[in-house]
């Protein structure tokens, strides 16, 4: 027993000796680069690039304990105060360091969605840095307002590991909504900088181009120009709520008889070839139609995997060619320097997932389960999913008749696994 | 005493899973995380963008050419021509997406296989020094059609303010998803058209897919001026009113090239004169009223062959 104890205290100590030797725990936490972004075009972003993105949003937003941000951001400074840097508490009892506290063991330092916990989730926590929220009020291509980023913090995501924040004072709420927002926009700046360095700087005979706005008035403009455009972006989402027209909405005290007639409606619509919820949704409504496509967030990874299989056996197939110049051959093994850095990028992503339609006879909504959320679901899809939206051809009358008919699925009495029923497969066929 | 023993044996596995977690996961990272910012020059950066003025006024480009020229030209393909092979297609809607039992060849390297043409390289100038009233944008609607399961245009070239008429011509459902910063994702009902706006302009084609139908690939070019060109079955492209007597820097993008970005890079003697760059760009300076024509040889090893 003694040994075991023994043992136990030893192997504690060598824990701890690796973590302050082996990974510098004195360091403060400091945000990363996209390196998938940086490491996936023909064009690979140099490590010396690399760094000047780095220096240039650390220029504009700061580091996670010390946030900086410029007027023109129309981010609140003091509320990120709370939400940055290591969790405490003053005398008073305000806490602060609340993203550390409450978030950042799932969406990571860099809001990449990768923190230590990330891995093991089901589905992955979300990755800020795209600006794509799939739980929001607007239409697909718009960002989400405070508002959408408020309900989901104090809804929480059911169905996923996403717990709610309701208990949390509101003026932490609202910090950690800035916070977000914050991260956002600094993950939209950097591909923004990415872009830029790939589209328009390099190397021309012999000579280096630099992302450098503190020598180089014209790319300051530039960097003003771009974070003006995600600001835009974010002040404009106020203005693109999907906002049905109150005498279309179903009235509270409807009888049943109306009830049913809306939900036979939107049954038909289901299963017909003008919505075709049932392709994905399966015949069934279990999510078990095509399963085949993926998420924005799973895509990205995945054509970066793809991409370096593919230059793989095309380095191969280069080998195996006859009469290689000096030139060929100089060539080939650049190719095969340049995959070195991508391999490795590639050995820190976790498991592509597909995206899997919803099994809709769960009565689990993720994006909120009040009529409302349902219908902005079907009217504009699910951004960053492949879920379309089908609010440009059915009407909103129609659209509340598929609504009701998703709402009744988890009530419909029905053996389970639940089979295709043969109307719904006659108004398929 | 037996019964808290085995309460320590896991303990002791824990504390080492602890340690191995720690080795593997908290220290592995630091390889390919990337650079850190350095905190004094992200300081002088963030001075200079508030300051607002970091070294002096922007000098506006100042155009040096006048009239107007055409350039043309042709992409012919180097070696035996790759056979496209069926889309695979699976799923529900088999005899919509393969009618008769025979299923749309694909579309990554379309090469004629008698003139050797290469279709749908495109061609666009980046950024037009000047631009003729001929070639000002336009704002009507463009059709784009799919059937069989296929989008029609497999390279959409359209210009910001021109509106998409997204077509079904399929007795089944579609839905189109465009990405990028027009993104788009709506079902398209059978028979049905639903249309889209195009108000930003992309440096490099976007993806457009079908989710019901993941086979379904094409791409969508918003550009601000009509400089651009989609090549034909032959391979061939044409681009009218372009400013002459000046530089004019052009981008050639095909999907199947290697890399993410599509830049089509081409190494010969002709490319070298045109200053081809690894980009897939080149530049002309054409004579007024001229016309110039290119006829440009494309290895396979400009796909990664």
């Amino acid at each position: 027993m003694a040994n075991l104890n023994r043992s136990i205290v030893r192997l504690t100590a060598l824990g701890g000796l690796l973590f302050s030797l082996g990974c510098g725990s004195s360091e403060p936490p400091a945000f990363r680069l996209n390196m998938v972004a940086m490491t996936s075009g023909e064009v690979t972003v140099a490590e010396d690039y690399q760094q000047e993105i780095a220096n240039v949003l650390d220029g504009v937003f700061g580091t996670p304990d010390h946030p900086r941000v410029i007027s023109e951001t129309g981010l609140d400074q003091s509320l990120l105060d709370m939400a940055a840097g290591p969790a405490w508490s003053d005398d008073a009892g305000a806490n602060y360091g609340l993203y550390r506290k409450h978030c950042v063991h799932c969406h990571g330092i860099s809001g990449d969605g990768r923190g230590p916990t990330a891995r093991f989730l089901n589905p992955y926590p979300r990755d800020y840095r795209p600006a794509v929220f799939k739980f929001k009020s607007t239409v697909n291509a718009a960002q989400p307002t405070d508002d959408d980023l408020h309900r989901v913090l104090i809804n929480g995501v059911p169905g996923t590991s996403m717990p709610s924040f309701a208990l949390l004072p509101s003026g932490e709420v609202e910090s950690l909504v800035e916070y977000v927002k914050y991260l956002s926009m600094r993950g939209q700046l950097e591909t923004a900088l990415t872009n830029f360095t790939n589209d328009e700087l390099g190397v021309d005979d012999g000579e280096r181009f630099a992302l450098d706005p503190l020598n180089d008035p014209e790319q300051g403009e530039i960097i003003k120009e771009m974070l003006a455009e995600i600001v835009e972006g974010w002040d404009a989402a106020g203005d693109q709520v999907i906002a049905p027209a109150e005498e279309t909405a179903p009235l509270d005290d409807r009888s049943p008889q109306e009830i049913a007639q809306s939900v036979e409606a939107g049954r038909k619509l289901f299963y017909g070839k003008q919505a075709n919820c049932y392709t994905c949704h399966g015949p069934t409504g279990l999510g078990d139609g095509q399963q085949d496509d993926y998420h924005v967030w799973n895509k990205a990874n995945k054509l970066f995997m793809d991409e370096i299989a593919n230059e793989e056996l095309r380095i191969q197939e280069g080998w195996e060619g006859d009469d290689l110049t000096k030139e060929d051959k100089d060539d080939l093994r650049a190719r095969e320097e340049a995959l070195v850095a991508r391999r490795e990028v590639a050995s820190t992503l976790y498991p592509v997932r597909n995206a899997i339609p919803r099994n809709l006879r769960q009565g689990v909504y993720r994006g909120g389960r009040r009529p409302i959320d349902v219908f902005r679901k079907i009217h504009t899809g699910i951004a960053g999913s492949p879920m379309p939206g089908i609010g440009t051809t059915l009407s909103e009358e129609q659209l509340w008749n598929i609504v009701d008919y998703v709402l009744s699925l988890p009530y419909e009495a029905a053996s389970q696994p639940q089979r295709a029923l043969a109307e719904n497969i006659a108004e398929i066929n | 005493m037996l019964r808290s023993k085995p309460k320590h044996a896991f303990g002791a596995v824990h504390a080492a899973a602890c340690a191995a977690l720690l080795l593997t996961a908290g220290c592995q990272q630091s390889v390919s995380l990337g650079p850190v910012a350095d905190e004094v020059a992200a300081t002088k950066i963030r001075e200079a963008l508030l300051s607002g003025d970091g070294g002096g006024e922007v000098q506006a480009a100042e155009s040096g050419g006048t009239g107007w020229a055409t350039l043309k030209g042709r992409f012919v393909y180097e070696g035996t021509p790759p056979v496209m092979p069926a889309y695979d297609v699976k799923g529900g809607d088999m005899q919509v997406c393969s009618p008769g039992g025979v299923t749309p060849k694909q579309e990554t390297l379309v090469v004629d296989p008698e003139t050797g043409g290469i279709a749908n390289i495109a061609v666009y100038v980046r950024k037009a020094p000047r631009v003729h009233e001929s070639a000002q944008a336009l704002t009507d609607s463009v059709l784009f059609d799919q059937k069989e399961c296929v989008f029609l245009s497999h390279v959409f070239a359209i210009n910001v303010g021109q509106t998409m008429a997204i077509k079904n011509s399929d007795p089944v459902g579609h839905n189109t998803n465009i990405e990028g910063k027009n993104a788009f994702n709506q079902t398209v009902p059978a028979g049905g058209t639903v249309e889209w706006p195009i108000t930003k302009e992309e440096a490099l084609p976007k993806a457009v897919r079908c989710s019901i139908h993941p086979w379904m690939l094409s791409y969508l070019l918003p550009r601000k001026d009509r400089y651009f060109a989609v090549t034909n079955e032959k391979g061939e492209f044409e681009i009218a009113y372009l400013p002459a007597g000046e530089d004019v820097e052009l981008q050639v993008w095909h999907e199947s090239a290697p890399g993410n970005s599509g830049a089509v890079v081409l190494k010969s003697p002709e490319a070298k004169e045109l200053s081809w760059s690894s980009k897939g760009r080149f530049t002309v300076r054409l004579d007024p009223d001229s016309t110039k024509n290119l006829d440009l040889a494309v290895p396979s090893s400009a796909f990664g062959g």
